[in-house]
């Protein structure tokens, strides 16, 4: 008994000793790339290009599934995609580690704004200008999808999976119950509100511990107020965030919140585990404000309850003298971004045309997408997509997200601010200085 | 006879109280499982309308097939080999650290030791980079062997110090004769203190058991083709960008749990009283 | 003779050296490699400007650690680990001590409440976060409905900044109470039955046994608890991050999410590599002089 016991230890200690040995040697540094279809940005003989995305769950991960397939079949360039999925959440993390060890994958999908920018400008995204204005993907997509995959005059990306405005979902049944119409006001919307409340029922299903769910509605009051030109002047430091239509919107949400608009307790109620859906699906709530990408929320969870789901845009102010066709949102949602040059650029860039085939294209909008491309609206049998991609083409200007357009570091500042806005524990002016400062400090490091 | 009668009614009051009160906290204990086992069975929609917390409509199976049906099984495996191996290897380590500390003197023990503390403070996030470029460099990036390393390495400082403080508390005595029969240091480790730190050990593969069998941040750095994944990121098919599929998420949770459970019935049976004892005459 | 005497206990002690040496070889090497390699690199990063991932660094010298000290966002969340640190000392070490007595009087016959006390701490973060941000939902949760029955109004636990801690911290106390009773299980088991058995032969009540015998030879495992409960509370992180994000506004952010966020969301590495030195020190110190003071003499 004791023998054999003595003898499993030996044999442990030895392969704790190799284990550890192993690691010691790894860490001494290991210059040959050893290409084991890892992230390789080595540039040996091998024609394999590493693709990195955040299709994980269906659909998303059988419209990439598809393109890659479409293009490791075709391709005459002789590489191949591997797709490397991984969980949203965890997915910035991910890039990052890789990135800062010098392991960036050859393409990768992304959001466009500040994250975009700051791979770009560490030297992880490479101009396609060229390859793309070559390719009759140049015709196919939206001016503002390209514009949105553009930084300091230059195409980096290729925008592929969905157009997503924010805008108003409501309960048809619901409004027609109360006798309600589309809003064309701002004073309307709040008519509807306080019908619905009247009616013991929510007006707003928002669930504010996820933080960009609120913003949604701080910036629709704010382009609202005062068009996108006081934002574009705040991010280029000639304005300041503390300009009268920002502290307007976040007045307007306090006196919201004040009036029970929104939901009790709703900075604790949590987006990701559908606690704002929820209020829509129990019909305790009348409206809400994302972005449209929730038709395909609806959709999945019931198709029955969506039929009963109708959209409008935000509305207009009628006392601001601003055009009310601007739009919050993101033409594109991700983003393919390159990290490799010559064939192998050609040959991942390839494979993102891929995602805008015409196959690829009607297998997105048979599960509820709606890809960046012109004339979409044709192929959508949906009427509430359509009406967000009327919003879309109408629009004169679309201003992608705060939370991804801004630097992270200000967008936090944002983030947390309004929250705290809409638990009436900071002013608008406070939550606004702060924000203000972080970007301060973002241009005062640029500058160095 | 009267003071033998009284002592026991007053012990059947404490233990009647003691009763009730058990019984309170394992309600407060088992009603979240029972609430994530329940919404295993319900469909996304039903779960969202009639409420987390009701009964659902109808023992529906259906999830629990589509989880098995899908990766579940290799993420099972992968998940059983990264934690046996770990598992012994750092039970094993420990031990081995923590006998010199616990029962040697020497001068360089209080130092090691408070070096070992000092581990246990360092934020596991911080230490991903590092870890990344170290298994990119040895070539296992992308295979479950990478896990191994670090989840023996960051349980090994919480481990050591919690069988060092165990084995100062074995008497000295039963070494002492057991010196005196010339019996070595080697050989005392593991004739002795080994067989005797039994429930430390057991606490051990329980506490880091779980750990490693929940771990998540080094297995989504560590690995990339779902082949390689462990369980934890089982949820990941069911987790979109802007929605999840939460009866689905707690179907493979429910599926997670259960062997933990079972281990943690074998291993329990090392921390009843009485091994010791027996491990003496033994 | 004499002479003879002093080499055998030179022998002696040369022995042990080599012996600890060969015992702790496997477990410094690891250090080594996984927790020193890091911290070190952790120190180096934090004197730089650096994004995290750009081949450009810029050396700052002590800039970060100026920065890092007149921060009060980083003080906010340490007061905030502090709490949490207080809180699960004096709430989880009591009750599982509790338990794991009770267990240790009624043997093999409580094996179901061990099991299911147990529970808690094997369930994933994503679950536990999920259930208890769905129970203490401002309407229709757990908590608001037994307010309710008492004719209280709804009550909102997690988006009220001065709630919001507290309501996390009990979360966590629910979940790591069951480690600190398998580890006192474990230490009833370093008390020798015949222990025990002498306390009942001379007339001990149960209640006199614990309070007089097992008590006080359970206070090292007590300090050690201790210890890991502050080392754990201080460098806290998963359940946090899920259920609150360190919100509402900051009033449950912890250091280690405040590390998470300047490192990998907000592109500031080389200050995020300071705010996790910075948790370094302030968790060693901590633990270190407690356990100084704890063990006293002895350990010195």
């Amino acid at each position: 008994m004791k023998k054999r016991f003595a003898r499993i230890m030996a044999l442990s200690m030895a392969a704790v000793m190799t284990a550890s040995l192993a690691a010691c040697g790894g860490g001494g540094g290991d210059s040959s790339g050893d290409g084991d279809g890892g992230s390789g940005s080595d540039s040996d003989g091998k024609k394999e290009i590493t693709y990195w995305n955040i299709g994980v769950e269906s659909p998303d991960k059988d419209v990439i599934t598809k393109a890659v397939e479409k293009f490791n079949s075709e391709t005459e360039s002789g590489y191949t995609v591997t797709s490397v999925p991984t969980q949203n959440d965890t997915y910035k993390e991910k890039l990052v580690v890789a990135m800062s060890s010098g392991e960036c994958p050859d393409m990768y999908s992304c959001w466009s704004g500040g994250p975009m920018y700051e791979y770009i400008d560490s030297g992880f995204g490479q101009p396609i200008d060229d390859l793309f204005n070559a390719s009759d993907i140049k015709d196919k997509l939206m001016g503002s999808a390209v514009g949105q995959a553009s930084y300091n005059g230059h195409i980096y990306a290729v925008p592929y999976q969905n157009v997503s405005m924010s805008g108003i979902f409501y309960n048809k049944e619901m409004f027609e119950k109360f006798k309600l119409k589309e809003p064309e006001t701002l004073a309307d919307l709040e008519a509807i509100c306080d019908t619905l409340k009247k009616n013991d029922i929510t007006p707003f299903a928002l669930a504010n511990s996820s933080k960009w769910t609120g913003s949604m509605y701080y910036m629709n009051l704010a382009a609202r107020y005062g068009g996108l030109e006081p934002f574009q002047k705040a991010v280029a430091g000639e304005g300041k965030f503390t300009d009268e239509c920002f502290i307007k919107a976040g007045e307007k949400i306090q006196e919201w919140v004040e009036a029970g608009y929104f939901p009790d307790g709703v900075n604790s109620l949590s987006e990701d585990d559908g606690q704002a859906k929820q209020l829509m699906y129990q019909e305790t709530a009348g409206m809400l404000l994302c972005g449209s990408w929730y038709t395909g929320t609806f959709a999945t969870d019931s198709a029955e309850f969506y039929e009963k789901i109708g959209w409008f845009p935000f509305p207009a102010i009628e006392e601001c003298d601003v055009d009310p066709s601007i739009m919050i949102g993101t033409v594109g949602d991700q983003f393919i971004v390159f990290n490799c040059e010559g064939e192998k650029l050609k040959a991942a860039f390839e494979c993102a045309e891929a995602h805008l085939s015409d196959e690829v294209i009607d297998f997105e909008v048979e599960n509820g997408k709606i890809p960046p491309i012109v004339g979409i609206e044709d192929k959508l049998t949906d009427s509430v997509t359509k009406e967000v991609v009327e919003a879309a083409n109408n629009a004169s200007e679309i201003q992608l997200w705060y939370d991804q357009y801004l630097p992270p570091a200000v967008a936090t500042a944002h983030l947390d601010g309004l929250q705290e806005v809409f638990g009436l524990t900071k002013t608008p002016q406070e939550a606004q200085e702060a924000m203000q400062k972080a970007m301060d400090d973002y241009l005062a490091n640029k500058a160095e | 006879m009267d003071q033998y009668k009284k002592n026991k009614q007053k012990s059947i009051i404490c233990w009647v109280i003691a009763f009730a009160l058990a019984i309170f906290y394992m309600l407060v204990s088992f009603m979240p499982f029972i609430f994530m086992v329940l919404n295993s069975f319900k469909e996304k929609f039903e779960m969202l309308t009639k409420g987390v917390f009701n009964l659902p409509d109808s023992l529906n199976f259906s999830n629990y097939t589509e989880v098995l049906t899908g990766g579940f099984g290799k993420y099972f495996m992968n998940s059983v080999i990264v934690l046996t191996i770990s598992l012994i290897l750092l039970l094993f380590i420990s031990a081995c650290a923590s006998y010199p500390l616990a029962r040697f003197k020497f001068k360089l023990a209080g130092p090691i030791y408070a070096g070992i503390v000092a581990c246990m403070s360092i934020p596991v996030h911080i230490t991903l980079i590092p870890v990344f470029k170290m298994s990119r460099a040895t070539g296992l990036y992308d295979s479950i062997w990478a896990l191994i390393g670090p989840y023996i390495a960051f349980a090994v400082p919480i481990s050591v110090f919690i069988l060092t403080s165990f084995m100062k508390g074995i008497p000295r005595e039963i070494e002492e004769s057991a010196e005196i029969d010339g019996c070595g240091k080697i050989q005392m480790f593991f004739s002795i203190i080994l067989p005797l730190a039994k429930p430390g050990l057991a606490t051990l593969a329980i506490y880091n058991g779980v750990n490693m069998w929940n771990e998540f941040s080094f297995a989504y750095t560590l690995t990339q083709s779902s082949e390689n994944r462990t369980l934890p990121l089982a949820i990941w098919e069911f987790q979109g960008q802007y929605s999840m599929n939460t009866p689905m998420i707690m179907a493979v949770l429910t599926l997670t749990l259960l062997p933990m459970i079972v281990m943690f019935i074998i291993f329990q049976d090392k921390l009843v009283k009485g091994m010791t004892a027996g491990a003496v005459k033994g | 003779m004499n002479g003879t005497e002093i080499s055998l206990e030179k022998l002696r002690q040369r022995d042990t050296r080599r012996v600890a040496a060969l015992f702790l070889a496997p477990v410094a090497i690891l250090m080594a490699v996984y927790i020193i390699y890091p911290i070190v690199d952790t120190f180096i990063t934090s004197t730089y400007q650096w994004n995290g991932i750009s081949a450009a660094k810029k050396f700052i010298g002590v800039n970060n650690w100026k920065t890092l000290i007149a921060d009060s966002s980083f003080w906010i969340a340490f007061r905030n680990n502090f709490v949490i640190m207080v809180l699960s000392i004096c709430i989880q070490i009591p009750i599982g001590l509790a338990l794991a007595t009770f267990l240790d009087f009624g043997g093999k016959r409580l094996t179901v409440f061990k099991v299911i006390w147990f529970i808690p701490l094997l369930m994933s973060s994503v679950a536990i976060g999920f259930l208890f941000t769905y129970a203490l939902a401002t309407n229709g949760g757990l908590v608001s409905t037994i307010s309710g029955w008492f004719g209280g109004g709804n009550v909102d636990l997690l988006g009220n900044p001065k709630t919001a801690l507290l309501t996390v911290i009990a979360v966590i106390c629910w979940q790591f109470t069951p480690f600190y009773m398998v580890y006192f299980m474990a230490a009833f088991t370093n008390i020798p039955y015949d222990v025990f058995e002498a306390a009942r032969i001379d007339g001990a009540t149960r209640g006199q046994y614990f309070w007089k015998i097992a008590f006080p030879l359970l206070v090292p495992s007590m300090k050690s608890a201790a210890i890991l409960s502050m080392v754990g509370s201080l460098k806290y992180f998963d359940l946090i991050y899920v259920m609150t994000g360190g919100g509402p506004g900051t009033s449950t952010e912890l250091m280690a999410t405040y590390m998470y966020k300047q490192s990998f969301s907000t592109f500031n590495m080389g200050y995020g590599s300071a705010v996790a030195g910075g948790m370094f020190i302030l968790i060693s110190m901590v633990s270190l002089i407690t356990m100084k003071i704890l063990n006293g003499k002895e350990e010195a």
